[in-house]
């Protein structure tokens, strides 16, 4: 049975990119468009990975990933944020947030995503 | 074994990567990821230097020059770490104290030192130390590092 991702992300454009790229390896990927349906989705589906954009409406990637984290429900799910927010200091805002990984949206973003959930053991090597 | 210029031991693993075109950021950031792991930090860690070397491989791009990026396991002794270093000709003659003040504003959150040898050929050297609660995967993934 596929593990399933959940996929926060405001950009339907991206978000289309960024379901297939995880689909590609084979997972089953649930997309919601904002903070607080993502942090429900967490809890409610419990999935195996969530991916997170920084930007978005009414909270963002920082504070999803810190309620992630905070809540025992969900704490223990990886988060991976994915930003076009790039640059040492935002790196570390992010693992400070709590996410297993702060990736750019650049032109590698995929390759990126691919070699960190390697590294994380949802897919095998 | 020890670097020249470099008080730290050598240990493995050890990696490097020629940075010539925005192509090996990706197989820099890859690389830093996966001797990380060979040291047994955790994937956050692995962010982090991951994101350090890809920082300096940034910097040689700007410089228009092919330049090699060393990354290799570290010890003084006690605690073992990543080492991430670069040779920085382009720098020779530059204020140490300067360049070392902009390479901390910039990067001194992901790594815990970064030094810069003021030798002829000044190299910038970044260090994470292993920290006790992670380095349990280091010794499940290589039983050879100690």
């Amino acid at each position: 049975m596929a593990l399933q991702a959940l996929l926060v992300e405001d950009s339907k454009t991206q978000a289309a990119q960024i379901k297939a790229i995880l689909e590609s390896v084979g997972l089953h990927v649930q997309v919601v468009h904002d903070g607080p349906d993502g942090l429900q989705a967490a809890v409610q589906q419990q999935p195996a990975l969530v991916v997170l954009d920084v930007k978005l409406p009414s909270m963002d990637g920082y504070q999803v990933c810190r309620r992630l984290k905070r809540n025992p429900a969900t704490k223990d799910i990886p988060v991976i944020m994915l930003t076009d927010k790039t640059g040492p200091k935002s790196t570390m805002s992010g693992l400070r947030a709590g996410a297993d990984d702060y990736i750019p949206k650049d032109v590698f973003a995929s390759e990126h995503l691919v070699a960190t959930l390697r590294d994380l053991g949802l897919l095998d090597r | 074994m020890t670097l020249p210029n470099n008080p730290f031991s050598m240990i493995p693993p050890v990696m490097t990567v020629r940075v010539e075109e925005s192509l090996d950021i990706m197989i820099v950031r890859d690389t830093a990821r996966r001797a990380a792991g060979l040291v047994g930090f955790s994937p956050a860690e692995r962010a982090q230097l991951s994101s350090a070397a890809a920082t300096l491989a940034e910097l040689i791009l700007k410089t228009g020059d092919p330049h090699v990026i060393r990354m290799n396991g570290t010890t003084d002794g006690r605690r073992r770490g990543l080492q991430i270093s670069l040779q920085t000709p382009w720098l020779a003659g530059h204020s140490a104290n300067n360049v070392l003040l902009a390479l901390r504003n910039k990067m001194g959150e992901l790594v815990d030192e970064i030094q810069l040898t003021a030798e002829e050929e000044p190299t910038i050297i970044m260090i994470m130390w292993l920290r006790e609660d992670s380095n349990t995967r280091a010794t499940q993934i290589n039983p050879n590092i100690s």
